[in-house]
């Protein structure tokens, strides 16, 4: 027995329609000079130098917490000795 | 170079203050799905490359006006190269220009650069058709199937309801397929 074609449902369409419309609009990649082009025209800095400026910045920011922990630290120390030195002289 | 990690609403805020880096980091998230967007819409390189430029120059000059009313700043984005381009269709329809039909064929997202820089004749049908569609008709069908985005994201851009759009994109469904039939394009099973 030979297998008869069927036609497909109106709903099969559509949604063999839908798995071309999803082959065929698929997301592409912008060529290189064209990105670095449009960088140009837009006035952004490069995608390197941003990352480099923002470990810059990340740096920064844990050396000046850094320098304020330890001048606490000083601090502290120093009033505590202030303090023994200061009771030793009344005592 | 891995993208750098960032919090998008503090590096919106840090751009709307004139941070031009802030503003890059926001350029590198969205400039590929930009230049897809215009790309599909008019159908050449050197346009898309122009109106993306501009879609980006248009975004840091008003960045300051930029206010998170439950609109993500992508659906903002998509905006503004929404009307840009629609405004680059009316020009050149004032100008009679022919339209173009044939897409210049781009490598798709992840796959190996000299693979896939064939189009089946079907493709090549489909996307003429996809061009011959009203504009808003275009833009749904390449919001949903190249950016991926759902019914209330395109909503969004598009300033429609999530219902507006999942009928407007079941009309044109079936536009598209009685075109084809008209055309007697057939569609092989992919």
């Amino acid at each position: 027995m030979t297998k008869r074609k069927q036609t497909p449902t109106p709903d099969e369409e559509l949604n063999a329609l839908e798995a071309h419309l999803a082959g065929t609009l698929k997301p592409v990649a912008p060529p290189k000079d064209i990105i670095q082009r449009l960088r140009d025209k837009v006035h952004v800095p490069a995608r390197e130098e941003i990352v480099l400026r923002l470990r810059d910045w990340r740096s920064l920011f844990f050396i000046f917490g850094g320098v304020m922990s330890g001048m606490l630290v000083i601090i502290t120390v120093a009033r505590a000795l202030f303090y023994l030195s200061g009771r030793r002289h009344t005592g | 170079m891995p993208e750098p990690e960032f919090k998008e609403d503090e590096v919106l805020t840090r751009a709307s203050e004139g941070d031009r880096e802030s503003f890059g980091l926001l350029y590198e998230r969205y400039v590929d799905r930009i230049f897809n967007y215009v790309y599909y819409r008019t159908g050449n390189l050197h346009d898309a490359e122009d109106l993306t430029a501009r879609v980006f120059q248009r975004a840091m000059n008003h960045i300051k006006n930029y206010t998170d009313r439950g609109v993500p700043f992508s659906a903002w984005l998509y905006r503004i190269a929404h009307n840009l381009v629609a405004n680059w269709h009316r020009d050149r329809s004032r100008k009679q220009e022919i339209p173009l039909d044939d897409l210049p064929i781009l490598p798709a997202k992840g796959d190996h650069p000299e693979r896939n820089l064939v189009r089946s004749q079907e493709q090549d049908a489909l996307l003429r058709l996809i061009r011959r569609l009203p504009p808003e008709r275009q833009s749904l069908l390449i919001l949903k199937f190249v950016e991926n985005m759902s019914n209330s994201e395109i909503g969004e851009i598009m300033g429609r309801s999530e219902g507006a759009v999942k009928s407007l994109y079941h009309r044109t469904l079936l536009a598209l397929r009685d075109q084809l039939g008209d055309q007697n394009i057939n569609l092989e099973g992919e």
